[in-house]
């Protein structure tokens, strides 16, 4: 069982050398992003507290799938098998647990505590054989995967837009057409396997070129309603909205071609450091744009002619 | 025809593959035959382009990745995409139009079906139909019936034959022999990354029976069972 724990230690360790982190920086980045984010939650809204315990346990039943658990069973003996997954599910729920006492919420910590054990008792499965449906099926897989995992999050943009609305509130909305935007960012921060790169009969100018097109005709198909809303109900605003309408398809743009820059390897530090820059600053796109593009078809170079 | 011209791969300093010399010709069936970690992947993802290598790989048709079905070993397929999507996303790849996927299902999967939930075989299935469907003129299977049932199995064989027909270059590996042996013109045995015996039709049963001495060797004696 010792020797379980150190291979996970040295899994943990080897995935933070992997964002060309060290491990001591990415851990103290993650604990200061925890805190962050916490006291910002429970600074924001009343029901921070049962938020926080649902979140909790929602990442701690991700050690409940049932392959990774048969692994286990196999490996081990009943009763470590057990210890295991009762040490592992209470080391999840730790900053959690330690964050809520904190906060002096002693019952969320008390359930959060209970709960988490009495999942290491579960096993589920977290496939669903259910085909979620998409409008995107008949181009590229990034808007179809990507919907498929986060269409929940539009319906909670529109929400947002609507109470926006409803209390007068422009900013709120938006908020919500940019979270849109943010959702649709994060399908292109995984690299797809090589295959679906190189499968393509295309040159790497091409290529890019379909990928940004598919890329702002779909946003446009999931933002344009939001953007719209707005313009109908804050029509002296109707700059802003535009001026963000348009900023955010510079950023799409910006990401897409960050992803191809980095390629076959995730976007990293450097890329991500020069988006931010791009953030703060948008007129610098006009100089990343380009230097991500280059970068891209020459990275694209390798698998397209 | 692909025509490979003192090919050598090497990662750092372990060399892969060393010196291969190999045409392929249209019409014809090629098997590549070796024991695991022999360079047989390493050699198509060569030919594919998915590798730089030294020596020179010249086709007819160029880009030849253009032209080329490549069947991997283990398919990569995205979580949250049907089997119809997946047909689709290589078709689109390769600008060809498809009519109605469902007629030409000849395996009948599942097509509306998230295709990271399927079997092995059925993985590997989807894979070979979208191959055959973006119209190649030439097919590398890297292990086309490993983890297939036998009716397909059968199916496969048959579709080997009718891509000879057409006039299709393939070039197929497979640790069973009795498949080769049903559908390849040509043997080639790859060992260390050397290709050191090549076989006709005729001298299949020969290449067989040495590949047989190679693998076995010592070995049992080596194992030590009582």
């Amino acid at each position: 069982m010792k020797e379980y724990f150190f291979l996970q230690y040295k899994l943990s360790v080897r995935r933070l050398k992997d964002t060309n982190i060290h491990p001591f920086l990415g851990l103290t980045l993650l604990i200061l992003g925890f805190l962050g984010m916490s006291l910002l939650l429970f600074h924001k809204t009343q029901f921070a507290a049962p938020i926080f315990t649902l979140l909790s346990l929602a990442l701690t039943s991700k050690l409940s799938e049932t392959k990774r658990n048969e692994f286990l069973k196999i490996c081990l003996k009943r009763k470590d098998y057990l210890l295991v997954r009762i040490i592992e599910n209470c080391c999840f729920a730790m900053p959690f647990l330690i964050f809520l006492l904190y906060k002096i919420e002693l019952i969320y910590a008390i359930i959060l505590l209970l709960l988490s054990m009495l999942l290491s008792l579960s096993n589920f499965n977290s496939t669903i054989h259910f085909t979620i449906p998409t409008p995107f099926t008949k181009k590229p897989f990034e808007f179809i995967v990507g919907f498929r995992n986060t269409f929940y999050l539009f319906f909670i943009a529109y929400g947002l837009l609507f109470i926006g609305i409803s209390v007068n509130n422009f900013n709120l909305g938006v908020f919500s057409f940019l979270l849109v935007f943010l959702v649709i960012f994060t399908y292109y921060i995984k690299p797809e396997n090589e295959y679906f790169v190189w499968s393509f009969k295309s040159t790497p100018a091409q290529f890019i070129k379909e990928k940004i097109k598919i890329a702002f005709l779909f946003s446009s198909a999931i933002s344009l309603p939001f953007a719209l809303i707005l313009m109908l109900f804050y029509p002296e605003n109707y700059l802003i909205v535009l001026v963000f309408y348009t900023v955010s398809h510079f950023f799409l743009m910006t990401v897409v071609l960050a992803k191809y820059a980095a390629y076959p390897n995730e976007i990293h530090i450097p890329e991500i450091i020069i988006i931010l820059f791009a953030l703060s600053f948008p007129p610098l796109l006009l100089l990343v744009i380009p230097y991500f593009y280059i970068k891209a078809t020459s990275k694209l170079e390798t698998y397209l002619t | 025809m692909i025509k490979v011209n003192d090919l050598s791969k090497k990662y750092g300093s372990k060399t892969v593959l060393q010196h291969i010399n190999l045409d392929f010709f249209p019409g014809k069936i090629y098997g590549i035959v070796g024991e695991n970690g022999a360079g047989k992947s390493t050699l198509f993802r060569c030919i594919a382009g998915l590798e730089s290598f030294d020596g020179e790989i010249t086709s007819e048709l160029t880009p030849l990745k253009n032209h080329l079905g490549l069947l991997l070993t283990e398919p990569h397929f995205f979580a949250k995409i049907t089997g119809k999507e997946y047909i689709q996303l290589l078709c689109n790849a390769r600008n060809i139009k498809l009519g109605n996927i469902d007629e030409r299902n000849i395996f009948d999967l599942p097509l509306n079906e998230y295709a990271s939930n399927y079997s092995t075989g059925m993985k590997k299935k989807l894979a070979i139909t979208a191959i055959l469907l973006q119209e190649n003129n030439y097919f590398i299977f890297d292990e086309p019936f490993n983890g297939v049932d036998i009716q397909s199995n059968i199916i496969l064989t048959e579709i080997i034959h009718k891509l000879r027909e057409l006039n299709k270059t393939v070039i197929i590996s497979s640790h069973i022999f009795s498949t080769l042996n049903d559908t390849c013109d040509e043997i080639h045995l790859l060992k260390e990354g050397s290709i050191i015996r090549s076989a006709q039709k005729d001298t299949f049963k020969e290449l067989e029976m040495e590949m047989k001495k190679i693998s076995i060797g010592d070995r049992m004696n080596q194992l030590g069972l009582k």
